[in-house]
């Protein structure tokens, strides 16, 4: 048996569980809150002290040697089965080691799996180290006999949710600063409250790190560390489980019979495990200069204190550096570049091409500072294959083209197989997910350079500020640093040579197009689900909801659109972005959360939302290059013009460029209609009337004015063969004897014209480079000769506003 | 008319033309020629290395004068790494002419002449009253010279003398530094460099006298300049004291007293100096300020004599004070209780505080011996005669407790004899509640002792390569422990931050006891060799340290005054509208800044 004697807080005075539980009962700050509590309510104070314990007892570890060597013991056996290696960073390990000496030590792993605690309570173990005392959900209670080993294994166990139980909170936050005052054992939690079921980092909560930083801003302790932890799976355990958890299948209660089953897994490989056991961060120095200590000097510290602003701030800084610290150092393992490209090219990739886009992606990784986990001496294939080994419940090699195991039954109904491939694509999605984090600042600047109307810094700078605004929830951003986040993204895309900076302008350059458009793909799915979600907003959420209705509502609407094909967003069906996308309109203020009994309703500001999206349509997110060469990417709507006059004929041509699929929720940009006999039918006295006060000129510039104004945003008009285009000016029509005939020697005749509504769309409005028309009329050949896929030269006709005609 | 006294009035030719005329009034240098020029205390008292290496207290002025302390060369060979090989030495006398020129203009000594009031531009007349007893100040006075000095030093006699300088001052615009026993530890004396007018340190060591004694309301009036063992000494002889013994007593004033707020170590039953002062009189530049009645107390507006102390001389020359007097105490008793660790002394302390208040003259708590390797039991401390006894006593009843985190609390009864046995034994159960064993009077008497001779000490240091010194603050009972923990730790760690090679030592005591609180003295010294700028980087720590006591709910400070060292921190202390509120009433008392000492505001 193992000898089992580790380092200790240099200050501890060495005390049973029992004993810190009855220190707490008593400690002032508790009986504080029991005394208010009694008079608030009118009962005797003994009636709330007795729930007080039953409160601890609930809570409360009792860690016994006993059962930690049974859980290291069995846990060896597990872990042996269940993975190839567990690669642990040594000297982090000593630093640890020094740390836990020196002051009380705080561990806040990231959290991605149920086997993150039993995993790092095993290696302190392993290297003799204190065991943690581990800040468990109350859910685990429900297991029974493993409940209970992990509470003899040193956990306690908080609820998920206390808000309201002033009670609770004093006992739990008493509870938690008795064992780090008195150096008892380092306090490990998660940061992220939860387990990440997407593999990328969660945004943090603050409620157990301001209880667990309070000790030190009283001055109750010299200082604190707190030591982010990295753990990285190649394999994640729950994968398969978080999928459909996020696509809504209910999550199973952890159960001890849960457990069991899950022993089916232990014959299955999950690969290997990383831990990165990071630099311990001294509190105080992160607080010098910060705090104002004048609030904690005027209170007795028992007394229970809202922390002021300032506090709060800092708090919720140190969280998501922390949160950025664990990213730093998170392993990825070459699986995970597999997986980025392949999720931009599905449904099928050839291997080779699979193999080569991964080893650029593996050069890009590392130069964005990325952590991966590549021996030397592999080469790309083998590491392919292996990824492609360990995961053969996602993808598979097939004659020699990867494609993703979404085929669940042959003959299943649209809605099954979307399902299915929806399941695949997210379970594929978590491991692309971890490069994101790495990948997300010089992204958000790629597509910020394309969505901005120029290469100007200042414009292409709040179009990254709106992205990180609006990812603000589905990405760690270290607060309120949005300039030098958006700095670091240019630095890293001008370090590989994606774009070059000049003083004022930011500019792709033609070598790194494919960086540029292989980051804006990468983020594409954030991108689009994002504008399904606030489009589902928008449109149909009239009246106040609940976060219970809106889920399935938005998941319905994605799933009809994935059904009819008009979309191939598939992560949109994510619960995890979807709650993202709500929380982050809350904060832009586009969605007003309000508390009620009942819980949170929201309520959406249709205007601000569609504001929101408009920012997505006006820009190109759509485009995959924005350059000097092809203009921004629309969609064209088109519909037949309502005649305002009794009309002989009305074609309907809307067969023609039917490329508006699911239109109806699209913003209309441009219509063409039929070209109107209505000019011709016009009423003589009518035209007499208007030649009386204007010219000739004017006249067609006003008849011109008109049928537009039916519908202003039009940017083409389509009459193949109809009578003629709608002139803007008198002057500089065409004669016959002007449009030449096809090369087949048949007539041309007209299809139709653009209108100069598109200028407004085509953003070369610069001075020096711009372009200007009145209308472009296109003649095409009468007999339409060549039938073929090829292309033909066909005539334009341009016609200018006339001089003496303004606008 | 300057040229025709190229050393205008050198000061022994000064003495000796005055004699003749005022005869018995000067025997005043004669103190400054008993007391070192730079360093703490009387010439013949310090700690030296014997011919044996023994370390040897001399003089007998003290009780432990004459002794041979085996044990302490080993101490602080261990303590600081220091060696008896490397020392530095201290130039022998001040070198006249590295001093600054005293420019005075003629026309103001001619006024100053017709005052009769006695003064002296000689050299080391004013660099002694250019500088108290902070560490940098004694650094310099070693090594260097202060860029700037007083230009003249003045001796008024009466308060009348004063009114004459003052009214002198205004009129030719001087500034005036007043002087009183030059122990301040705040940087209160030093000129400021960039002070233009002539500086004149206004030394109030000849208003000594003690004007009379009013036994049907046991108060005195005394002349601002006195010597607290002075006053002491002649109040005794009348069968009175006033029980204000602040750990200076030997060297400092009542009027300094006055003007930094002083706290003495009988506290507990005689009060600090505001309990103790029924009336005061100060001479500024708009006039004189004083009541206009001895009372106890009374209710007209905010308290002026608040504005006065703790004013550190930026606002006139307090001249007078009437002080309350106690007849002697018939019986004194010391005693000593050990605990077991410190937290259990100073709970047992808050608990007698909270109990016994009033009843016992003081309490001290003394951190034994210092945590871990900084100060090893056996090597003890320089309290080796007190320690002895100590030793011997935990070792026949202590058996069990760890010696490295002993500590021991000193004692100190004062009055009748019934009353303060029955105290005595009062303090003795409560301490055996927490644990404490009485160590006997020997110890406890000892331990009083060593509150005086312990600043000598430094200046021993001084000459191996180790700096130290000692601060102060108050702060609430419940984090006494958590602010002497945090600041010790904090001084240690800045300490390898800023490159000292050598464990510093950083030691603690509580050193009163209030109702809401306690004074905490720390100790800290270190040594310095391979340091270049060793007083930079001391001040940089004990900055830290002061950030660390604000930080843990601590003051600015409990009696030492905030000086120039402290400035920085008084905006945090009182608040923006409480340091206007100072600024007004300096602005209105003083608005051409005669009292430019640019102390505290």
């Amino acid at each position: 048996m193992k000898c089992y004697t580790p380092v200790i807080y240099k200050g501890l005075s060495p005390c049973k569980p029992n004993a810190i539980k009855s220190a707490v009962l008593q400690s002032e700050q508790v009986q504080y809150v029991i005394k208010q509590l009694a008079k608030e309510m009118g009962e005797s104070p003994d009636i709330i002290q007795e729930e007080a314990t039953e409160i601890l007892d609930e809570m409360g570890h009792r860690m016994q040697l006993g059962a930690v060597r049974f859980f290291a013991f069995t846990l060896s056996k597990i872990f042996k089965q269940l993975f190839q290696r567990v690669c642990v960073n040594e000297e982090g390990m000593q630093r640890l080691q020094h740390a836990i000496q020196e002051h009380p030590v705080v561990l806040l792993p990231s959290h991605r799996s149920y086997v993150d605690f039993l995993m790092l309570s095993y290696l302190l173990y392993t290297y003799d180290l204190a065991l943690p005392v581990i800040a468990a959900g109350i859910d685990f209670l429900g297991m029974k006999i493993v409940g209970e080993l992990l509470r003899r294994a040193g956990a306690f166990f908080m609820r998920r949710s206390f808000g309201g139980n002033r009670l609770y909170w004093a006992v739990f936050a008493e509870y938690v600063k008795t064992m780090l005052r008195s150096g008892y054992a380092p306090i490990e939690f998660f940061l992220e409250g939860t387990r990440s079921r997407t593999a990328k980092t969660l945004t943090p909560k603050f409620g157990l790190l301001s209880i667990v930083m309070e000790p030190f801003f009283k001055r109750e302790v010299f200082d604190t560390y707190l030591v982010p932890i990295s753990i990285s799976y190649e394999r994640i355990l729950e994968e398969s489980l978080y999928a459909y958890e996020l696509l809504g299948v209910p999550k199973p209660k952890e159960s001890t019979s849960g457990l069991l089953k899950a022993r089916r897994i232990l014959s299955d490989n999950f690969g290997t495990i990383h831990i990165y056991v990071g630099q311990p961060v001294s509190l105080r120095t992160l607080a010098s200069g910060r705090i104002n200590r004048c609030p904690y000097n005027l209170v007795p510290r028992h007394l229970p204190q809202k922390p002021s602003e300032d506090i709060q701030e800092f708090v919720s800084d140190v969280a998501y550096k922390m949160e950025l610290l664990q990213i730093e150092n998170m392993v990825l393992s070459p699986w995970v570049l597999v997986a980025a490209v392949l999720l931009q090219n599905l449904p099928a990739m050839e291997f080779e091409l699979l193999i080569e886009k991964t080893l650029w992606l593996k050069g890009l990784t590392q130069t964005f500072g990325g952590f991966i986990e590549w021996p030397d001496n592999l080469c790309a294939k083998k590491a392919v294959l292996s990824g492609l080994t360990l995961h053969s419940n996602i993808a598979s090699l097939v004659d020699g083209h990867v494609v993703l195991n979404d085929k669940g039954m042959e003959d299943g109904a649209v809605g099954e197989m979307v399902f299915r491939h929806a399941l695949a694509v997210l379970m594929c999605a978590t491991y692309r997910n971890q490069l994101l984090n790495v990948f997300v600042r010089p992204a958000l600047v790629a597509i910020a350079l394309q969505m901005a109307p120029s290469f100007r810094k200042e414009e292409v700078y709040s179009c990254f500020n709106f992205l990180r605004d609006v990812f603000s929830d589905e990405f760690i951003f270290f607060p309120g640093i949005s300039l030098k986040d958006f700095e670091e993204g240019c630095f890293l895309l001008t370090k590989c040579d994606a774009i070059q900076t000049s003083q004022q302008e930011i500019y792709p350059t033609d070598k790194g197009s494919g960086t540029v458009s292989f980051l804006s793909a990468m983020f594409r799915p954030f991108v689009e689900g994002y504008q399904l979600i606030f489009r589902y907003l928008s449109k149909e959420m009239k009246e106040a909801f609940t976060e219970k209705q809106f889920i399935p509502g938005v998941r319905n609407f994605v799933f009809q659109l994935l059904e009819k094909g008009s979309t191939q967003c598939y992560e949109a069906l994510s619960s995890d972005m979807q709650k993202n996308a709500l929380s982050a309109l809350v904060q832009l203020g586009a969605v007003k959360k309000k508390k009620m009994p009942s819980g949170f309703t929201y309520n959406v500001n249709q205007e601000a939302v569609s504001k929101i999206l408009d920012m997505f349509d006006d820009s190109a997110d759509a485009i995959p290059e924005h350059n000097e060469f092809l203009f921004p990417e629309y969609e064209i709507l088109i519909e037949p013009e309502e005649p305002e006059f009794p009309a002989d004929s009305t074609d309907d041509e809307q067969g023609a460029e039917d490329t508006s699929k699911g239109a109806k929720e699209q913003e209309e940009l441009g219509a063409a209609g039929t070209a109107d006999e209505a000019f011709q039918s016009l009423d003589e006295e009518t035209l007499e009337a208007m030649a009386k006060h204007e010219t000739e000129e004017e006249k067609i510039f006003q008849m011109f004015k008109k049928q537009v104004a039916a519908e202003p945003e039009q940017i083409i008009r389509y009459c193949r063969g109809g009578e003629g285009p709608l002139w803007v000016s008198g002057e500089n029509r065409p004669e016959e004897k002007d449009i030449p005939n096809c090369v087949c020697g048949a007539k041309r005749i007209f299809e139709f014209q653009i209108m100069p509504q598109l200028l407004n769309h085509l953003q070369v409005d610069s001075l020096g480079e711009s372009i200007d028309w009145g209308t472009l009329v296109v003649y095409t050949c009468a007999d339409s000769c060549g039938g073929g896929s090829e292309y033909l030269e066909e005539f334009i006709w341009k016609q200018d506003y006339s001089m003496g005609c303004t606008l | 008319l300057v040229n025709c006294f190229p050393k205008p009035y050198n000061r022994k030719a000064f003495w000796i033309c005055s004699m003749l005329i005022l005869s018995l009034m000067f025997f005043f240098p004669l103190r400054q020629e008993l007391l070192k020029w730079n360093g703490w205390g009387y010439n013949d008292s310090k700690f030296i290395f014997n011919k044996k290496g023994q370390a040897e207290f001399t003089g007998k002025r003290y009780r432990l004068g004459g002794m041979v302390l085996p044990t302490f060369k080993e101490w602080i060979e261990k303590t600081f790494g220091a060696s008896l090989e490397h020392k530095t030495t201290s130039r022998a006398s001040l070198n006249v002419n590295d001093v600054p020129p005293s420019i005075v203009n003629e026309e103001f000594l001619q006024d100053l002449r017709a005052t009769k009031i006695s003064y002296s531009q000689d050299a080391e007349d004013r660099v002694f009253r250019a500088h108290g007893h902070c560490l940098h100040e004694i650094f310099v006075l070693r090594e260097g010279m202060f860029k700037r000095i007083p230009d003249i030093v003045v001796w008024p006699v009466c308060h009348e003398d004063v009114v004459k300088i003052v009214e002198l001052a205004c009129k030719h615009n001087l500034c005036i530094i007043p002087f009183g026993g030059g122990t301040s530890v705040s940087s209160a004396l030093e000129c400021p460099e960039e002070e233009k007018r002539t500086i004149v340190s206004l030394d109030t060591s000849q208003m000594n006298r003690i004007l009379w004694i009013d036994e049907k309301n046991l108060t005195a009036c005394v002349e601002a300049g006195i010597v607290g063992q002075d006053l002491e000494k002649q109040l005794a002889e009348s069968g009175f004291c006033t029980g204000h013994e602040p750990d200076s007593m030997e060297f400092s004033s009542l009027g300094g007293w006055v003007a930094t707020r002083a706290s003495g170590m009988k506290k507990n039953i005689y009060g600090n100096i505001e309990d103790l002062v029924i009336h005061i009189k100060m001479v500024t530049p708009r006039g004189i300020v004083e009541k206009n009645c001895q009372v106890p107390r009374m209710s007209t507006g905010p308290d002026i004599h608040h504005f006065i102390m703790g004013s550190e001389g930026t606002l006139g020359v307090v001249t007078e004070v009437t002080i309350k007097i106690r007849p002697v105490p018939e019986y004194q008793k010391y005693g000593s209780v050990v605990f077991p660790n410190f937290e259990r002394g100073v709970a047992c302390l808050r608990e007698v505080a909270k109990i016994l208040r009033a009843l016992f003259a003081s309490i001290c708590l003394f951190l034994l011996f210092a945590k871990g390797h900084a100060l090893k039991p056996q090597v003890a401390s320089i309290f080796t005669s007190f320690l002895d006894g100590l030793k011997k006593f935990y070792i026949t009843k202590f058996k069990g407790f760890d010696p490295n985190i002993l500590c021991v609390a000193t004692l100190l009864f004062e009055g009748d004899r019934e009353k303060v046995l029955q105290h005595e034994k009062q303090v003795y159960d409560i301490a055996t509640k927490f644990g404490g064993l009485a160590a006997g009077e020997d110890n406890g008497q000892r331990g009083y002792m060593l509150t005086f001779v312990i600043a000598y000490l430094r200046d021993l240091g001084l000459d191996y390569y180790v700096i130290g010194e000692s601060f102060e603050t108050s702060v609430p009972w419940d984090r006494v422990l958590d602010l002497c923990r945090n600041v010790k730790e904090r001084i240690v760690r800045e300490c390898k931050e800023k490159g000292v090679q050598f464990a510093p030592l950083s030691t603690c005591r509580v050193t009163q006891t209030y109702d809401a609180g306690a004074c905490v003295y720390f100790y800290f010294a270190f040594n310095y060799r391979g340091i270049s700028d060793p007083i930079h980087v001391y001040e940089q720590i004990e900055r830290a340290a002061r950030e660390e006591i604000l930080a843990n709910g601590g003051s600015l400070s409990h009696h030492h005054g905030v000086g120039k060292l402290r400035k920085r921190w008084m905006k945090e202390s009182i608040s923006d509208v409480g340091l206007g509120m100072l600024r007004s009433v300096k602005e209105y008392v003083d608005p051409n800044n005669i009292f430019g000492n640019k102390n505290l505001l």
